[in-house]
């Protein structure tokens, strides 16, 4: 089977393509295109194939990582969006949740009111309203007020319509009901729902999600769909599958319907990959750790799977999201994040980033503030011959002169302060990394860290030294271990439904009747989407806390779980997950029920185990030459001679002692002293602390 | 004052720039681990979806550390004073902190900001050796006073009225839970479980302040932290000051009101004063209060100097000249206080003496916050923002059962225009940054429902820059119950500036599509009746610079989007907009240079 992944970055457009029976891997790289990304990505296609030597039609699933949506939100470009909402509500959307984003601030902006979804002018109010508990209606939906205003939308020229009803969740019908309409009154409009979206409470956040459905709408639909028929136009068969936030891939039909659900495309494939190499070498708990020239991106990974976002926590471009996310954490540190000297004489580096153009001052592209990159040329370990696999020029006398030039404003010593910068750098990441694991109840030294990205390996090492985390894991291929997870995952659809119960009060059989019916809607989607009946999973969750708490906990269940309606195996599961969570639990409360979850799972073909590959059979071999580099031993900078080492020629089985470096064509993998690394049988080198 | 350091310095004590960086992060991350804590485990709506709450680390000496981003400034910032305050009780009773002790505080006469505000202070220790404090402060739907919840409680005639006081009350002594005290304040106050329930979680987070605090300083060594604590004070001290060298040296003043009780016989309750003078000399700042009206010995708008006045002078001077949209992300520690300083003379609103209830001395605090940055608005003139929208915090309650129900919850005010911005609609303002309360939240756990919540239309403060929208909100009681409000600017509008107008006063109307009766912004436990309706209405920020230089592009859009009329836009903007939505220049030109 040929199984090719696309990843889509702001710089570079990365193919793979698998073949699972010959165990072959081929990789392709190519500047990303703009405005049109999807030039690329044809292109790419083409390439790889033509070199393989295989036709377009012999591939059997084409798997995309996307930033269109992500993109067009950062930017604001969206369609002209129009919403239609409850009396009495016109102005959800604009008060959000009455906080200012930041507590010190006079000049501060608000997202939702600089840079609305929708504009005031096009929310316009029907009478309905339905009611909790159930979702009784209490005013009836009035029709003709809806075809009046859809008719003005229309006038005003919008191509987008969300309709955001209070309480939908509880009761979808009147919105169901307006969406009809809109198809009879102004068929040309993207249309949109927010119960269909995200059935679950919390107005502004479900609202402002299915706003930016609508707004993200008619641009998306049109990218995927003209992607599909050109990817048709060369001769491809295969069915094209969007990665979407949550870590699974949809069906570029429904991405077209959903936009919302890719907003995270990109970055949850980097999350799949970094697991996907770590599960491969046998570790549990996983921080997968993908660093580019701006930015960190950090996801981790425990027994119970990749985490997931609160939905509280769950943002874009500044606005809520409520749809179900992997929990990646983005921070502005990497190769390229700029050293300074704040006004108050603090030593910094980032968020600020050289980015590649000028880059770092040793691109020399005319950069001269100093990076991270440059603190790694002064150190001695990063050099030009081997750069970027030798292909990027550098000149190492600039990263001197930066760096040199930081040092006199700071009093400090050249090498002092470019392993400051490292360690500064270092301890930004590692305190990113602590928001994630240590906050949540999860111990960073339980943990191995998967480094990968231009600029991960680099890094990777000093943080995990903060850290304690014993172990660091660097992929074959780097550069590239975000393509790869594209084609890790399976189709993936989440179905939730909010529904307040109280543990007290026998909830069994309506959740059970609940659990089937979000089933069906599960399995439909992705029979619509092709799959067998026995490629279908699904799995199972509800959200629970104590009545009068406001955050949930997620347990996952199974249909076991109701034993004949009764459900005290999930409460005491809640109590268990409670008591690690906040070291307490109250086995007496009553607990509230507030959403049930269903996630089907359609079973995608699996990547091989291992793939063919011809490193050296001697370390000699992989040996390119001996240097001097500076590192930190037992609180004192030491210039220590050092060892050069090819990665793609590392035997398996081989261990080297720190500190070494190692160079590839995508990445520069630093180990410092005290530290080993050892080449395990699928190239990834598993790197731990010298006992 | 402490001493300033050469701002050239390399290495302070035994710390370098690098180290303290590492422990800045260590430290900030502890905190919000604190915060994310308490609201994931709290009860109440008011710590866990309104984020009232405080964390932070403090020295031995009471100097603040750290603290939670994700939390409103009004509860963070009095933490040391909270401590500085049971470091007080302790001294006059002959206490000492112990290891495993948790010390509950919320004595406005002793540091803190007003009784409802319950600080958990656990004392970290290494082996016998007192190293900090991890201190958590939240709201407390009720503590025990004359009338349900703990706001609105509008009243009280003095501090026994307002309800419990702990003044530094051991809830754990060396780790020992003091079960007696525990079952006392369950039986005095309302809402028991739930109250209680918060007071645990705070609890929880304190402690695990602690423990964290106590491995970073194992991991580090504690003069190593010390060091790196005392070069980060230095330098958040090193920032303002250079901020507050920019200003022109000077003397700024201005004056601002306090609605009070606006139906009350005894003029000396209604319209009360606070007078502010910033005296701007070098890197210092003086700001003295000198000529607001006197305390009020019956009614509880005063505020407490430490807890309360304080905290709006540091809020509005780190927002106007720290700006974080504009500066530097620097570390909110206890250096930023060091350039500042207060006077307030006893005895009067802003310094009251005990027994001077102060339970509802939030509005008020505000107040003090606008009328400062009215005052500096001659000396900053691009940091800072015409009047500010003060908010009214209402107290829902009834009874189900046998067992009360309460629900607070705090309406947002607006900001005035600011310089090339416009004000912002419809948020917590100054020294308050709470998050409202999702209606479908509350329609699903109290009878209660809300039928209209929207901005209020054409009554923002018009200038070049106009002010934010103030909101409406109506909700219904579905069953009897009570209401309590405490509440600011019926009587005084926001503030217009550099040729702005002001913008406009609040309201508070019970059922407004039946009787429409106008209610004061100050009441104390209203009855009500399944099917009444109280409709907040909140203030609109004041007006930036002229209204007829308003761009009229700008105009425009404001009419079509409903918030600004056609008649206003002549009258205020002096810009004619056509029936069709178009500017009629020729008419705009004719009104604006002829008129």
């Amino acid at each position: 089977m040929i199984l090719v992944g696309i990843d889509v970055g702001g710089t570079f457009t990365d193919i793979i393509l698998a073949d699972t029976v010959k165990r072959k891997l081929a990789i392709h790289k190519l500047p990303t295109t703009a405005p049109d990304p999807s030039e690329g990505v044809l292109l790419g296609i083409l390439g790889v194939c033509s070199r393989e030597g295989i036709g377009p039609g012999q591939v059997d699933y084409l798997f995309h990582g996307t930033t269109v949506a992500t993109n067009a939100m950062l930017e604001h470009k969206g369609a002209r969006t129009g919403m239609i909402t409850t009396e009495g509500y016109r102005d959800i959307l604009h008060i959000g949740r009455h906080q200012r984003p930041q507590n010190y601030s006079i000049m501060q902006d608000i997202p939702w009111q600089t840079r609305p979804l929708v504009q005031r002018r096009h929310r316009k109010t029907v009478s309905e309203r339905v009611v909790p508990p159930h979702g009784e209606v209490l005013v009836a939906l009035n029709e003709l007020e809806v075809r009046a205003r859809i008719r003005e939308l229309k006038a005003e020229g919008v191509e987008a319509i969300a309709v955001c009803f209070l309480f939908s969740y509880l009761n979808p019908e009147h919105e169901k009901r307006v969406c009809a309409l809109v198809a009879e009154e102004f068929p040309e409009a993207f249309v949109t729902s927010s119960a269909e979206i995200s059935p679950q409470f919390r107005e502004f956040e479900r609202f402002t999600t299915a706003c930016m459905n609508a707004f993200l709408g008619p641009k998306v639909k049109k990218f995927v769909l003209g992607l599909t028929e050109r990817l048709e136009g060369i001769g491809l068969k295969g069915d094209v599958h969007i990665m979407t936030s949550n870590g699974g891939v949809a069906t570029a039909r429904t991405i077209a319907e959903k936009p919302v659900y890719s907003l995270l495309s990109g970055l949850a494939a980097g999350v799949l990959g970094g697991e996907w190499v770590g599960r491969r070498a046998g570790r549990e708990n996983l921080i997968t750790f993908d660093v580019g020239g701006t930015s960190a991106d950090i996801g981790i990974v425990t027994s119970q799977g990749i985490t997931e976002a609160s939905a509280r926590e769950t943002r874009i471009a500044g606005f809520p999201v409520m749809v179900p996310m992997i929990d990646v954490h983005t921070i502005g540190a990497g190769g390229g994040s700029i050293a300074y000297v704040d006004p108050g004489g603090a030593f910094r580096v980032g968020p600020r980033s050289a980015g590649s153009v000028p880059g770092p001052a040793c691109y020399g592209k005319g950069g001269e503030e100093p990076t991270v990159t440059d603190a790694n040329v002064v150190l001695g370990r990063l050099d030009e011959h081997h750069f970027l696999g030798g292909e990027m020029p550098i000149y190492p006398q600039k990263a001197f002169e930066a760096v040199a030039k930081l040092a006199g404003h700071l009093g400090l010593e050249l090498y002092e302060t470019a392993e400051g910068i490292c360690t500064i750098l270092a301890s930004n990441m590692a305190n990113a990394i602590r928001s994630r694991t240590v906050q949540k109840g999860h111990d960073p030294r339980q943990f191995s860290l998967i480094a990968f990205g231009g600029a991960g390996p680099m890094s990777a090492i000093d943080v995990a030294h903060h850290l304690r985390i014993p172990e660091v894991i660097v992929p074959l291929y780097p550069g590239i271990t975000s393509a790869f997870g594209l084609l890790t995952t399976d189709l993936k659809y989440d179905f939730v439904k909010t529904e307040l119960l109280i543990s007290t009060q026998n909830p069994g059989s309506r959740l059970i009747r609940d659990m089937r019916e979000l089933e069906a809607a599960a399995r439909d989607q992705l029979l619509k989407d092709g799959l067998p009946e026995n490629r279908i999973r699904f799995l199972r969750g509800l959200d629970l806390r104590y009545v009068g708490q406001g955050y949930e906990l997620r347990i996952p269940i199974t249909e076991n779980d109701f034993d004949g309606g009764e459900c005290d195996r999930i409460w005491s599961a809640f109590h268990d997950r409670h008591r690690v969570e906040y070291d307490h639990c109250f086995p007496k409360n009553p607990i509230e029920v507030v959403n049930l979850r269903v996630t089907g799972l359609g079973v995608m073909p699996r990547l091989p185990e291992s793939f063919e590959r011809n490193p050296a059979t001697k370390l000699n071999d992989a040996w390119l030459r001996t240097g001097e580099t500076h590192f930190r031993v037992k609180g004192s900078l030491q210039r220590l001679r050092t060892e050069f080492f090819d990665r793609s020629r590392i035997p398996a089985g081989a261990t080297i002692a720190g500190p070494a470096v190692f160079f590839q064509k995508d990445t520069t993998t630093v180990l410092p002293p005290e530290w080993n690394a050892h080449a395990d049988e699928w190239g990834h080198l598993v790197i731990s602390r010298n006992l | 004052m402490s001493k300033l350091t050469n701002p050239e310095h390399k290495t302070k004590g035994t710390i370098d720039s690098i180290t303290a960086q590492v422990i800045w992060g260590a430290l900030e991350n502890i905190a919000i681990e604190m915060g994310h804590k308490l609201t994931r485990m709290s009860y109440s709506s008011i710590i866990r979806e309104s984020e009232d709450f405080g964390a932070a680390l403090l020295d031995p000496d009471c100097n603040q550390l750290c603290e939670s981003v994700f939390s409103t400034p009004l509860q963070l910032g009095p933490i040391p004073g909270y401590v500085r305050g049971i470091k007080r009780v302790f001294a006059e009773r002959g206490e000492e902190f112990q290891p495993g002790d948790v010390i509950m505080h919320n004595s406005p006469y002793y540091g803190a900001s007003h009784g409802p505000d319950v600080a958990f202070c656990v004392p970290v220790f290494d082996g016998s050796k007192l190293i900090g404090f991890s201190v958590t402060t939240a709201h407390h739907l009720d503590i025990g006073a004359l009338v349900p919840g703990s706001c609105g409680i509008v009243d009280a005639v003095d501090a026994y009225a307002e309800g419990l006081q702990f003044k530094a009350i051991k809830v754990y002594d060396r780790g020992i839970k003091n079960q007696q005290m525990w079952q006392f304040i369950a039986d005095n106050i309302r809402a028991s479980e739930m109250v209680l329930g918060d007071m645990e979680a705070q609890i929880s987070a304190s402690r695990t302040g602690a423990e964290r605090y106590l491995e970073l300083v194992r991991e580090q060594g504690l003069e190593t932290i010390l060091a790196a604590s005392e070069y980060l004070m230095d330098y958040s001290e090193k920032m303002l000051r250079s901020e507050i060298e920019r200003l022109p040296d000077g003397s700024y003043s201005a004056e601002g009101f306090v609605d009070g009780f606006e139906n009350d016989p005894d003029p000396t309750k209604r319209d009360l004063k606070i007078v502010v003078s910033a005296k701007v000399q070098g890197g210092d700042i003086y700001v003295d209060f000198t000529g607001s009206s006197p305390q009020i010995p019956d009614r509880p708008v005063n505020m407490p100097f430490e807890g309360t006045v304080a905290i709006a002078v540091y809020l509005v001077l780190r927002s106007i000249l720290l700006d974080t949209e504009t500066h530097e992300y620097i570390p909110q520690n206890s250096g930023l206080t060091r350039p500042i300083h207060i006077h307030a003379p006893l005895g009067s609103i802003c310094n009251p003496t005990f027994p001077a209830p102060t339970i509802a001395r939030f509005c008020p605090g505000n107040i003090v916050a606008s009328t400062l940055m009215h005052a500096l608005s001659q000396a900053a003139p691009q940091q800072i923002s015409a009047g500010v929208g003060n908010l009214k915090v209402v107290a829902y309650s009834g009874l189900v059962q046998g067992k009360y129900w309460v629900y607070i919850d705090i309406t947002e005010g607006s900001y005035g225009g600011r310089s090339c911005k416009d004000g912002l609609d419809c948020v917590d303002t100054l020294y308050a940054n709470t998050r409202n309360n999702p209606i479908e939240d509350i329609e699903s756990h109290y009878p209660l429902r809300v039928l209209r919540y929207e901005m209020r239309e054409d009554s923002m403060g018009p200038g070049t820059w106009r002010g934010g929208a103030g909101s409406i909100r109506e909700v219904m009681f579905l069953s009897s119950g009570h209401a309590s409000v405490e509440g600011d600017g019926h009587r005084h509008a926001p503030w217009g500036v550099f040729g702005g107008s002001p913008g406009s006063c609040g309201d508070l109307i019970l059922n407004p599509q039946s009787e429409i009766r106008k209610l004061p912004a100050m009441i104390s436990n209203l009855s009500l009746r399944a099917g009444d309706t109280l409709r907040t209405v909140s203030p609109c920020g004041g007006g930036y610079g002229d209204p007829a230089k308003r761009d009229p592009a700008a105009v425009l859009n404001d009419v079509i989007d409903g918030v600004v009329s056609r008649a206003t836009a002549v009258r205020d903007y002096k810009v004619v907009i056509t029936d069709q939505n178009t500017i009629d220049e020729e008419a705009t030109h004719d009104l604006r240079h002829c008129g």
